[in-house]
């Protein structure tokens, strides 16, 4: 019984068929040979035949069975459908927080940073005068941005101008020859900030006030930019640069 | 899982299919005919021949006969089960609250 609990449906059915065949077979043998030889020996007929009514019923049944087999097939497919797509929403449900974790640690790491350089900050606090102060002193030469009613076209700064170049700290350190090429300045009148009347540049928007605190006689110490310090010169320098500034604002109002 | 317009349909198939896949009425024809002496019996004998012929061929065809019924609604429970655990876990998953913002 168990044997026969382990077989398929499939086999079972076609040793049921085979089983029929034979019996339908020997039936038919028989009753030919009764025929011909005239003997009747209906025992043996009978016997075989209620065999094959007997194994045609069960092989009605098995059919039966085999048909609900199929069925319960059909509904195993549609099982294994739905678990591939539970499989692939899992998957992607995954997929997505594992995204989530990672843009998470990421942020968590940035934090942390931030946190870091806040203390850090904290820690070494500069006073917001020291920074005023050092503003107002790389800003007045007007080193760092442009005037005010600077427009494309203006041949004042935004940028260095060969000329503050040349008087700056670089140009005295590089000791540029004295006879400039395409009628550059001479080297060693600005390097010292002279410059003579004829060359000095002048605009009509300037006034000759303005222009000679744009290059004062030391106005290579204005592109060292040095860091603010406490001493006594620095913070005259601070002051001199708003004056520059204050009076320059003016000119462009 | 069969619906009502299948189920009405089941009895009328299941009687057509009880009538197909007997080989009695074919039987009882040939030895009718026997009894005759009648010509048509090897024609009926034919008939037979192919009817298991054509049985073979079906039942080689025919889905979810590959194992044994109590092998089969094991895998059919097994089935269900791993539908079940995946729905589960899918609702596990949607209701995680992932971001708990501790209050000050």
């Amino acid at each position: 019984m168990a044997a026969s609990d382990k077989c398929s449906t499939k086999e079972k059915l076609l040793a049921f068929l085979d089983d029929l065949e034979v019996l339908t077979r020997e039936l038919i043998e028989m009753l030919a040979l009764s025929r011909n030889q005239k003997l009747p020996q209906p025992g043996e007929e009978n016997q075989v035949l209620e065999l094959l009514i007997q194994q045609d019923g069960e092989f009605q049944e098995l059919m039966k069975l085999a048909f609900d087999q199929g069925k319960v097939h059909h509904e195993m497919q549609l099982l294994e459908k739905e678990v591939e797509k539970r499989d692939s929403d899992i998957q992607q449900l995954q997929k997505q927080l594992k995204e989530a974790e990672h843009i998470l640690a990421t942020a968590v790491y940035q934090a942390k940073e931030k946190l870091k350089s806040i203390e850090k900050a904290r820690k070494g606090a500069i006073s917001s005068e020291e920074i005023i102060k050092y503003a107002h002193r790389i800003s007045a030469s007007n080193a760092v941005c442009a005037p005010l009613t600077w427009v494309p076209g203006d041949p004042r700064r935004p940028y260095p101008t060969d000329l503050e170049m040349r008087s700056g700290l670089l140009g005295q350190m590089s000791n540029l020859p004295s006879n400039g090429v395409n009628g550059h300045l001479p080297g060693d009148a600005l390097a010292a900030g002279r410059l003579p009347d004829v060359l000095t540049p002048q605009y009509p928007w300037q006034s000759s006030d303005v222009s000679v605190n744009m290059l004062p006689p030391n106005h290579s110490n204005d592109f060292m930019l040095e860091p603010p310090g406490h001493n006594k010169e620095n913070e005259d320098d601070v002051e001199v640069m708003s004056t520059d500034s204050s009076s320059s604002s003016s000119d462009s109002d | 899982m069969a619906t009502g317009a299948s189920a009405t349909e089941e009895p009328e198939d299941e009687e057509e299919e009880e009538e197909d896949y007997s080989f009695l009425p074919l039987v009882h024809h040939i030895i009718k005919s026997m009894d005759k002496d009648s010509q048509d019996v090897h024609q009926e004998l034919n008939e037979l021949k192919n009817k298991f012929q054509e049985m073979r061929r079906l039942i080689g065809t025919m889905p979810g006969i590959d194992r044994s019924p109590e092998q089969q609604q094991q895998q059919l429970q097994s089935l269900r089960e791993q539908v079940r655990t995946k729905n589960q876990l899918l609702q596990k998953y949607k209701n995680l609250c992932m971001l708990e913002i501790p209050k000050e």
